[in-house]
């Protein structure tokens, strides 16, 4: 958005992520998400090298809060939205039908089902903390400062300092098309064939209902309304009589 | 239209006459029905604020929201006004179902064959040629028609809406129940709706119906929008009347005869 102040997003070193999940266990305590499921993620990419130069990289990994993001597009009800003041892709659990269409949108992966609430769930970058000028949860945890978070439009940001220091940055393209994901990593190559970012998938019953039946109901309520609209005018300008109907 | 030659002296006391048509019950029935479309209307195109679904402008969206406190609340105010709507027609409908719908299912629904003559020559008439419509039962063969419309649109809106309004409880490999929910959901709608208009431009505006709007208040039609638009039923009116009269008629002669009987004792 351009008239947009603040930009939040995160930058992420996995460099420095040690692989130990705290910012697992500390989201899981902040925004109650329920066992066997989780709002972030930790991908072990697996050994590198050759020996006896090896190395294991971790990639923390949650919602990207893209610029244009596709489960927004999705949801029927815009309970799924991003807040126009930062930024944020967040859900109005109240509004939250939990229909799904949200979850297979996202390329990312970032959303699930929430078995407690039946609705969709997802980072909303703890809004009720960064609100209060906190940092998010797993980012105030992190140990080895691997997570960032802050304003990218703000100079004097953590986030915007070590995106002008770092030696290389990366977003995570999806599949098919740009969303504009806000998570920059730093300082190390990412491979994204391995984070199974997919494309964005429509499934058929919302392609039925864009494509088929709004068109329909668009047409069938229109033409009788113009049918009707015809009819009165003739009746108007026809007169009433007397005597008879 | 049946094309009859009547006096301006005989439409002056036929339009005087009147014939009961629907029940108490029926009426409240239809108002309730209309009271909580109108609402669920208003709500649920307040909700459909996604640009690929939109179909009202964003100031009636934002308005709607507003009105509502958030999206959530107007989400929320749909689904228990929905639930109210539901709760009260399917009441209605088990409560009347033996006395009211099974016989009116029977008798005044079935499309007979001057129902099929009828479209065939409705439709030249709104091509403009000079027609003779044959005869039509209590309710012509378009109110018919329109008749199954909202039956089958009622039943897929209810259906439809209950899975939206408690579709969180469906575990996640059931999800696909909801998401084909809301085409069908949002095409049954149209389907009524885009007889809705007919309906109400025949009742509110349109000259020939007038009484039978007015007998959505009061319950009767008068006997010559009866006979000129609903021949058979008006016919069998008249049969009714008859038989009450000659049933009444002989009563009378009965207990005449019994208080003779009691006289010459």
């Amino acid at each position: 958005m351009a008239n947009q102040v603040r930009k939040y997003g995160f930058v992420i070193d996995p460099k420095r992520c040690i692989d130990c999940r705290a910012c697992l266990v500390a989201c899981r305590a902040e925004n109650n998400v329920p066992l066997d499921h989780t709002r972030i993620w930790v991908y072990d990419q697996g050994v590198q090298g050759q020996f006896p130069n090896l190395s294991q990289q971790f990639v923390p990994y949650n919602c990207m809060h893209c610029d244009e993001p596709p489960c927004v597009e999705a949801c029927p009800s815009q309970a799924t939205y991003k807040r126009p003041e930062d930024g944020i892709v967040a859900i109005d659990q109240e509004a939250c039908i939990g229909c799904g269409l949200c979850i297979d949108a996202c390329p990312y992966h970032a959303r699930y089902l929430n078995p407690t609430t039946g609705k969709a769930d997802k980072c909303n970058a703890c809004i009720q903390r960064t609100q209060q000028g906190e940092a998010p949860a797993c980012v105030a945890t992190c140990v080895g400062g691997a997570r960032m978070f802050g304003d990218l439009n703000d100079p004097s940001s953590d986030v915007f300092k070590a995106l002008r220091e770092a030696k290389t940055s990366k977003r995570l393209k999806a599949i098919g098309s740009d969303t504009g994901p806000n998570i920059y990593y730093i300082n190390d190559t990412v491979d994204e064939q391995s984070l199974a970012i997919t494309e964005s998938i429509m499934p058929a019953a919302d392609e039925f209902y864009k494509k088929f039946v709004i068109p329909a109901v668009i047409a069938a309520a229109g033409a009788t309304f113009l049918g009707q609209a015809v009819a009165f005018a003739k009746q108007l300008s026809k007169g009433e009589s007397e005597f008879e109907e | 239209m049946t094309t009859e030659v009547l006096s301006l002296a005989e439409r002056k006391r036929l339009r005087k006459t009147k014939i009961r048509k629907h029940g108490l019950a029926n009426i409240v029935t239809h108002w309730f029905n209309v009271f909580s479309w109108f609402l669920l209307l208003l709500t649920g195109l307040g909700i459909l604020g996604n640009p690929d679904l939109k179909i009202m402008p964003q100031g009636y969206i934002d308005f709607m929201r507003n009105l509502f406190g958030s999206i959530g609340g107007l989400v929320e105010t749909h689904k228990v006004f929905g639930l109210i709507w539901l709760f009260v027609i399917t009441y209605n409908v088990l409560l009347g179902l033996r006395k009211y719908f099974v016989p009116f299912a029977k008798k005044r629904m079935l499309l007979t064959h001057d129902d099929i003559q009828w479209l065939k020559l409705y439709g030249q008439k709104l091509l403009g040629r000079k027609v003779t419509l044959p005869p039509q039962d209590a309710y012509n063969a378009g109110q018919k028609i329109y008749g199954y419309i909202v039956i089958l649109g009622t039943v897929l809106i209810g259906t439809t809406g209950l899975i939206m309004t408690f579709g969180y409880l469906l575990p996640a490999d059931m999800r696909w129940l909801l998401q084909w929910s809301r085409p069908i959901h949002f095409g049954a709608v149209g389907m009524v709706v885009a007889g809705l208009v007919i309906h109400v431009y025949m009742a509110a505006f349109f000259p020939e119906e007038k009484s039978a709007f007015f007998s959505m208040f009061t319950g009767e039609v008068d006997a010559l929008y009866a006979r000129l638009h609903h021949k058979k039923w008006y016919d069998e009116k008249l049969v009714e009347e008859r038989d009450y009269e000659m049933r009444v008629r002989l009563e009378e002669i009965e207990a005449k005869e019994e208080s003779m009987a009691e006289l010459r004792e």
